[in-house]
């Protein structure tokens, strides 16, 4: 894309979840979210085959009808309350239908059916973006709204979108969909934790953060979308097969790497509120998602499938792409563990 | 008044049906020409007077007339209307459907009429609850937008310009 078109896209994609971050009203907030949603159109677009320009059109057919609904309940609100301030929308049918949209923006069952095709449709990079930037702004609205939703709609999506990212995955061979379905999982996670400790969401969010922007980085410096393609990777950055696994196991939530903390922490909130079926439930489902990590890592770090000699021995090249901020981004996401004690600087 | 409006609500709901039944985009944009005009006297109604009259000049005046410029370029021999495809007035008869579904729901028992209240004095003071108040909300909103407003109208000036930016980007040759 022409440079100076793509500054300006992305400065306003920039902007448009600082002001949904930023913001106490709600207008102001909806208007964040169409910011987002417009802008991230023609970055879904960058190429230009047929298959990004449909998952465009889902990703903005799903986003304007959840930006939609959102208004509606604004108005319910502002019509029962006379106010647009966030934290205080007491009106159960505007609460929960804000609660709905969100929960569509985000992707979280049973509203998650535009995620693994809207992230397979498109490149590594606009995937990587809708992945981890877009959820931002919802949950930051999520955060400060869930008080007054009701807290059994919040519950059965969680669980729902645990099982789903759990069991949509297994089939899965393209690693784009693969971490779409981890998404799905992991906002499952964030969402469970809101009513009880909200703070354990934002952790749980920095850690999904941290892990999917390395994953996706290793993916894209090393140019596999496949697991056929997976298998070849040992050859050409060994080094990087490794961190893939560990960063895999990481997000599966495998103690000692990083991705364990969010898990612990969430288990033994929900414990301390004497809730003891469900996060049983969601520790045995989280373990659907690390089957499908193991595979991911069999397939790439622990066999070599069978290939002719010369590709075993093939040329390396200087790699072209930017790896500035992958050696911290894994650092980040495997070796955190030791540090839970600082997450009380997110209260 | 407020049978007006809300008879004007109804038919409102009606040009919307009529659109969304999908016809050709010619029969449509005169249903959203109609919806248009309705919507300006449901907020005329209401009495911002200013605010109506502001969505017949920029909504009704400037992108309706774009809008049907380019759909008479870009138009077909036979375009379809809501006769001529059974499916097409299929869903037009059953939105119709639920809208007086919906009207009887609402006049049947006895809870709360939402938004509406027949008997009020809406047609002597124009602003709604009762007491006379000296400043006319729909002027004194646009004209706040200008002052302490202003952050919003250069976020919505930002978003039309970025708008523009992306349908060109969206609608460029694609090899």
């Amino acid at each position: 894309m022409n440079p100076l078109a793509l500054s300006l896209i992305l400065t306003t994609l920039l902007a448009g979840t600082l002001i949904t971050m930023m913001s106490s009203h709600w207008l102001t907030a909806w208007m964040g979210l169409e910011m987002n949603m417009l802008t991230m159109i023609p970055i879904l677009m960058k190429t230009t085959n047929p298959r990004s320009t449909e998952a465009a059109t889902k990703y903005f057919m799903t986003q304007a009808m959840a930006s939609m609904m959102l208004m509606m309940a604004l108005t319910i609100n502002l019509m029962y309350s006379g106010q647009w301030s966030i934290t205080k929308m007491t009106n159960p049918v505007a609460s929960n239908m804000a609660l709905m949209a969100l929960m569509t923006k985000l992707g979280s069952a049973p509203f998650h059916f535009w995620v693994p095709e809207v992230t397979q449709g498109v490149e590594l990079t606009p995937g990587m973006i809708l992945l981890t930037w877009q959820k931002l702004a919802p949950l930051s609205l999520l955060y400060q709204m869930a008080t007054y939703t009701n807290t059994n709609l919040i519950y059965l999506s969680g669980l729902l979108s645990i099982l789903i990212g759990g069991w949509g995955g297994l089939n899965q061979t393209q690693l784009r969909k693969i971490l779409a379905y981890s998404s799905i999982s992991h906002m499952g996670w964030m969402l469970i934790i809101l009513p009880f400790n909200p703070t354990l969401t934002l952790l749980n969010l920095t850690i999904y953060i941290m892990l999917t922007l390395s994953i996706f980085m290793i993916l894209t410096n090393t140019f596999t979308t496949s697991m056929s393609s997976l298998t070849l990777m040992w050859n050409k950055t060994p080094a990087m097969t490794i961190m893939l696994m560990t960063t895999l196991l990481s997000l599966g939530g495998l103690p000692p790497l990083s991705g364990f903390m969010p898990k612990w922490l969430m288990i033994h909130e929900l414990t301390k509120n004497n809730s003891i079926i469900m996060p049983l439930t969601m520790a045995i489902m989280a373990l659907l998602n690390m089957y499908f990590y193991m595979r991911l890592i069999y397939y790439s770090s622990l066999t070599i499938l069978p290939s002719t000699n010369n590709m075993k021995m093939t040329w390396r090249f200087t790699n072209t792409k930017h790896t500035m901020t992958l050696p911290t981004l894994i650092t980040l996401s495997n070796m955190l563990l030791p540090l839970t004690p600082m997450i009380s600087m997110l209260e | 008044m407020m049978y007006i409006v809300f008879i004007m609500s109804v038919l409102y709901v009606v040009g919307f049906i009529g659109f969304s039944s999908k016809p050709s985009p010619v029969y449509g944009g005169m249903s959203l020409v109609v919806s248009g005009g309705l919507g300006c006297g449901i907020i005329m109604g209401s009495g911002g007077s200013f605010l109506g009259l502001v969505v017949f000049l920029v909504y009704l005046g400037g992108m309706m007339v774009v809008f049907g410029y380019t759909i008479a370029m870009a138009t077909e021999e036979y375009p379809e209307t809501w006769g001529s495809n059974v499916v097409v007035l299929g869903a037009f008869l059953v939105g119709l459907l639920m809208e007086v579904f919906m009207i009887m729901w609402l006049f049947s028992g006895e809870h709360e009429l939402v938004g509406f209240y027949f008997g009020g004095l809406e047609d002597l003071m124009v602003l709604g609850e009762e007491g006379f108040e000296y400043v006319r909300e729909d002027y004194s909103g646009g004209a706040s937008l200008y002052s302490y407003g202003f952050w919003f109208l250069a976020m919505a000036g930002w978003m039309l310009f970025v708008s523009i930016f992306i349908a060109i980007e969206v609608t460029r040759k694609r090899y």
